[in-house]
This record gives structure tokens, sequence and C-alpha cells, in this order.
């Protein structure tokens, strides 16, 4: 992280003082984000432990296939994402990564339509959590792939990198979800 | 570090690919010892690889890099101790 004021003037200071400003935010965002989701995590794997049961049940529902091929797309997307960061044509790399976003989100609601007949029926914590990790989870991707696409229409450098260090949170926080939740 | 120094984006978009094929893999085909530390391991890298490979972070703070995967690591072994002590 640079958050170094490099010029000496205080008119050239200025914009180097807000531009590590918004980085300092950024990774308060960030670190926010996985705290969240590292509680909402560590709760799913006590309940898995205490209700193996119900786990069991959660687990039979799960369509594993799919969501392989969701996270081949997400982890498409971030490939990307990290293009556009690294100034390869940002535009498009960005428009690319929101599609990304976007298909993983048809994908998940296509899962969460096969899951809901059997979850729906499920009582206890277990499911309630199993949905508000992924729900919450999809919720960012849609929000982030519109970003990505706001960014794309003027794609400055700063923007972009910014854009896809969250967009990079979105990738590490699934693959988080992963082995928690789905290889269990 | 420069950037040529660097592995290709497309380069660790492969070796991720790959590496969640093969958590897939454990998870269906592995008895569940190995299965919890097969995943964890891969899950591991696999973060390691976003956080190195995508996001490049070890350029600007070897400090932040490093508690992402620390952070990332701690997650994935809890889940692999679940795994394996599910038997």
């Amino acid at each position: 992280m640079n958050v170094a004021v490099r010029s000496s003037g205080l008119r050239a200071a200025k914009p180097a003082a807000t531009e590590g400003g918004m980085e300092l935010l950024l990774w308060i965002l960030v670190w926010s984000e996985l705290l969240v989701f590292g509680a909402l995590l560590g709760a799913f794997l006590i309940l898995s432990a205490l209700d193996p049961a119900a786990r069991a049940i959660l687990h039979g529902a799960l369509d594993l296939p799919l969501a392989a091929v969701a996270t081949t797309v997400l982890l498409g997307s971030g490939f990307f994402a990290a293009r556009a960061a690294s100034g390869h044509r940002p535009r498009w790399n960005l428009v690319a990564a929101a599609l990304g976003g976007f298909a993983f989100c048809a994908l998940k609601l296509t899962a969460f339509g096969h899951e809901l007949p059997v979850l729906g029926e499920m009582e206890g914590h277990l499911p309630e959590l199993y949905w508000l990790i992924t729900g919450f989870h999809l919720a960012h991707v849609l929000f982030v792939a519109v970003l990505l696409l706001v960014v794309a229409w003027r794609p400055a450098p700063q923007r972009t990198a910014a854009v896809a260090t969250v967009w990079h949170l979105v990738d590490l926080v699934w693959l988080l979800i992963l082995p928690v939740i789905y290889l269990g | 570090m420069q950037l040529s120094r660097d592995v290709p984006f497309s380069a660790i978009l492969v070796i991720l690919l790959l590496a969640t094929g093969l958590s897939l893999l454990a998870a269906t085909s592995l008895p569940p010892g190995l299965r919890g530390v097969a995943i964890a391991a891969l899950s591991v890298t696999k973060a390691a690889l976003v956080v190195l490979g995508f996001m490049r972070l070890h350029r600007e703070s070897r400090a932040l890099a490093g508690a992402l995967i620390g952070y990332a690591a701690l997650i994935c072994t809890l889940a692999g101790l679940r795994i394996a002590l599910a038997a």
C-alpha cells in the first residue's frame, strides 16, 4: 500500500493524500467484509459440526456441479478484472468481468431453485445460515458487477484498480465459502 | 518484483481451475481424513493464487498479502478439520 505524499507542494499533495485516504478506506471495506463473512462461515462450521444430520440433508440438496461451474465463471471473471487492473484494454476487460458476475448470479439463482424445495422444509439455523451466506455473497457479486460496468464507462487507472480489488475480494470470499459449505 | 518476472494471468487462471477440479475430485472420492487435508490445502492454494497472482498485492504490501492469505488459511484449516473429523 502506498500512502506516501510524494509532492512537496500543497496543491500537489492534496490529491495524493486523498488517494491514500481512499486506498485506506478501500482496505477497511475489504477487511470488514472478510470479517463479516468469516464470522458467518465460523458459525456455519460450528452448527454443521453440532448437527451432522442437518448437514447431511443440506449437503444432499446442494448442486455441486452447478457450484463448480459458478466457481469457474467467477474465477474467469477475476482473470478479466486482473487484466483490466494491469492496463490491458481496461474497458473491455471490465465489461467481460461484469458479464462473468452476471452469469454467476444466474447460475446461483438456478441452484437456489433446485435447492429451495428441500431446504425450505428443513428446520434449524443451518439452512438459514446457508441462505444468509450465499445470498449475501450473491448480493455482493451483483452490486460489484454493476460497479464494474460503471467504472468501465470511464476506466481511470485508480478506479479500475479499486474496483478490481473489490472484485478479487468477492472471488476470495467465494473460495472460502466453497470448502466450508459445498465440499464438506 | 518486475512484471516480466510475474506468472501470466492466464497461467494463474489455469492453475486455479485445476485446483478447483482437484478439490471437487477430493470431495467426492477421498476418505474424510485425507479429504479434509486435501480440500484445506487446495483452498488455501487458490486463495493465495488470487491474492498473489491476480491482486499482485505482494508488490504493494507483503504484510497485507500475508494477512489476507493467513486469514484464508485459518478458515480453510477449520473447514478441513471439520471435514476430517466428520467421519
